[in-house]
């Protein structure tokens, strides 16, 4: 599994290097010390799993993650942050306190590795083996006031722009993404995400029944979101791609 | 917190005050129409209303004496200047009372005791004879009395146990903020990070990692007993400062530069205990900690006409405005050296160059 350590210590880094050499199925691929190297260093190197830090000059590790377009799985590190480790709990990301314990290192490891294997989902590297498209299984980091979530993309059904932003549907969490809904379209695999009309884009795979409107247009009933009406310019496109 | 505890203790004071008159004088109306219905033989709907009117007045002047008592502080008063007071307010409240009660039916209520008044010894037998009215002021005074007693009972007890829930509570806020001040100069965020530099060293380089370990001992001393003494020498305060940046050296690397000026007499210098590890501190933390380049941090101190003068300048992130925890430690500092060396010595934060922070201070030097 390629990992990518992102801490402003050299002397932090060095540490979680060496706790990192027991584990052989770790490939270390890189270190970045500041969130833009990291963020290029995500870019160039796809690593599938981040070792974080929060406190950071020029941003922190939650910065980051909001940043960059494919987030991998991540393990926060952090040596003393009141705000980031009850940020951690109430969400339930994975956390190490540094000095870290390798007890707590080998677990979290066994869990990053659980959600990789091929049984689990959710993961980059599950979807090349399976192939599947990486898009599909795409996660975004979202941080809502107090709240973080990491979002796999194919659990939502809904998302609505608001203003610049975009409120996702996703079970019973209505998190709210920092960027304009049009930025979101362009990563949305066609096959699975339909534009519905100016403000919304619905997950097809949540389609539970469409029925027929006036005028053309078609109310489509979303399972377990709101019912969303299809402009009729957009229902022609939709009755062509769903055959309907 | 401690207002709201206030609130809530004097609404439920009031409370049991009100309960208290209306049951008091409640029970003295029966007692009193008892007493009429068996010595006077009016109409009772009359001696009712007369009876009631006569103690809703007794309660409306007790209500007004718990003002005078309450204005002019009676509870502090001893023993010998309270009871004449005492005696005092009852005959005034029970004078009014008595004389109006002599254009009433239930007039004479207290004159079938008459008999029974005669039989006792003295000088009570001869008043209650004399003058009906005496009579009645005496049996007011009496109630009255009673009533002034019973306040100040009460009210002292009840003083006395806020006072004591008052002082747990001070304790108990006083008790938090000395920790709240100890787990700031604690620094945690760098204590557990030297802890992480010092598990790394202990491979890589076991004598850097022995000198780390030494250092943060030093430093947690010297932040521990910082309780116990006011001043030190500025040599003293120096090295822990040294010892503080050697282990922030080990954290930022080459990220932090440090120049140092001083040309002060260093040992017969006096500043406040952590007073520049605080300066210190907190320009590594919200400067060049936050710089991805990092800085130089500048320690300057001259004596200028006996003023201490000591200047700390670091870099800062351009764009940050002073977070609103960013002053807390400096204002502290601020506030001690004030208390410790009057208006003469201050602490000062410069920020108005937007890429610098400079903290100076200045502690007038007696010797």
């Amino acid at each position: 599994m390629k990992a990518l350590i992102v801490d402003d210590e050299p002397l932090a880094r060095r540490e979680l290097r060496r706790l990192l050499a027991d584990f052989d199925w770790i490939e270390i691929v890189g270190e970045a010390s500041n969130i833009n190297e990291a963020q290029k260093a995500v870019d160039t190197l796809a690593p599938e799993l981040l070792f974080l830090d929060i406190q950071m000059p020029g941003g922190s590790g939650f910065d980051l993650l909001t940043r960059i377009e494919h987030v991998p799985r991540v393990i926060f590190t952090t040596a003393y942050d009141h705000h980031a480790v009850h940020a951690f709990e109430v969400n339930a990301l994975d956390y190490l306190l540094k000095p870290i314990e390798p007890e707590r290192l080998a677990s979290a490891l066994s869990r990053a590795r659980d959600a990789a294997s091929p049984a689990g989902s959710g993961n980059v590297a599950s979807a090349r083996v399976a192939g599947q498209s990486v898009e599909s299984v795409e996660r975004l980091f979202i941080r809502d006031g107090e709240r973080c979530w990491f979002v796999p993309l194919r659990e939502v059904c809904l998302m609505a722009a608001e203003g610049n932003y975009v409120r996702l549907h996703w079970h019973d969490a209505r998190p709210l993404l920092a960027r304009p809904l049009s930025s979101l379209e362009e990563r949305l695999d066609p096959q699975r995400y339909f534009r519905a009309n100016r403000r919304q884009i619905i997950n097809l795979e949540f389609i539970e029944n469409v029925e027929l409107g006036s005028g053309g247009l078609l109310h489509v009933q979303l399972r377990g979101g709101p019912e969303v009406e299809i402009s009729r310019r957009q229902a022609r496109l939709f009755r062509a791609q769903m055959s309907v | 917190m401690s207002s709201n505890l206030e609130t809530g203790l004097a609404a439920r004071a009031a409370l049991a005050y009100w309960a208290c008159q209306l049951l008091g004088w409640g029970i003295n109306l029966f007692g009193q129409l008892s007493s009429a219905a068996s010595t006077v033989g009016q109409p009772l709907a009359t001696a009712v209303i007369e009876v009631a009117s006569l103690n809703a007045l007794a309660l409306i002047f007790t209500h007004q004496l718990r003002k005078v008592v309450k204005r002019h502080e009676w509870h502090q008063l001893p023993l010998s200047s309270l009871l004449p007071r005492m005696v005092a307010s009852s005959v005034a409240m029970a004078l009014p009372l008595a004389i109006l009660m002599h254009f009433m039916t239930v007039a004479n209520m207290w004159s079938g005791s008459i008999q029974q008044i005669e039989q006792l010894p003295g000088i009570v037998s001869w008043i209650g004879a004399i003058d009906p009215l005496l009579l009645r002021t005496i049996n007011w005074s009496a109630v009255l009395f009673l009533w002034v007693v019973l306040y100040l009972c009460i009210t002292s007890l009840r003083d006395r146990r806020s006072v004591e829930l008052r002082q747990s509570e001070l304790k108990r806020a006083l008790q938090t903020a000395e920790l709240r001040v100890l787990k700031s100069q604690l620094n945690p965020h760098f204590l557990f990070n030297s802890l992480n530099s010092v598990r790394a060293l202990i491979a890589d380089d076991p004598a850097a990692a022995q000198r780390a370990v030494t250092q943060l001992a030093r430093t947690l001393r010297y932040t521990l007993r910082s309780g116990h003494e006011e001043l030190v020498s500025l040599e003293r305060e120096l090295e822990i400062v040294e010892d503080y940046l050697e282990l922030e050296s080990l954290r930022l690397g080459d990220r932090l530069r440090i120049e140092r000026r001083v040309s002060v007499p260093a040992d017969r210098t006096r500043i406040p205990v952590m007073l520049l590890q605080t300066v210190v501190e907190n320009a590594i933390k919200h400067g060049i900690a936050e710089l991805p380049e990092g800085g130089v941090l500048s320690i300057r101190a001259e004596l200028r006409e006996s003023t201490l003068i000591i200047e700390v300048e670091n870099p800062r992130p351009a764009a940050s405005a002073p977070a609103t925890n960013e002053g807390v430690g400096l204002r502290n500092a601020a506030e001690r050296l004030n208390l410790l060396f009057g208006n003469d010595a201050g602490l000062q934060l410069d920020l108005s160059s937007p890429a610098l922070a400079v903290a100076r201070i200045h502690i007038p030097q007696t010797t």
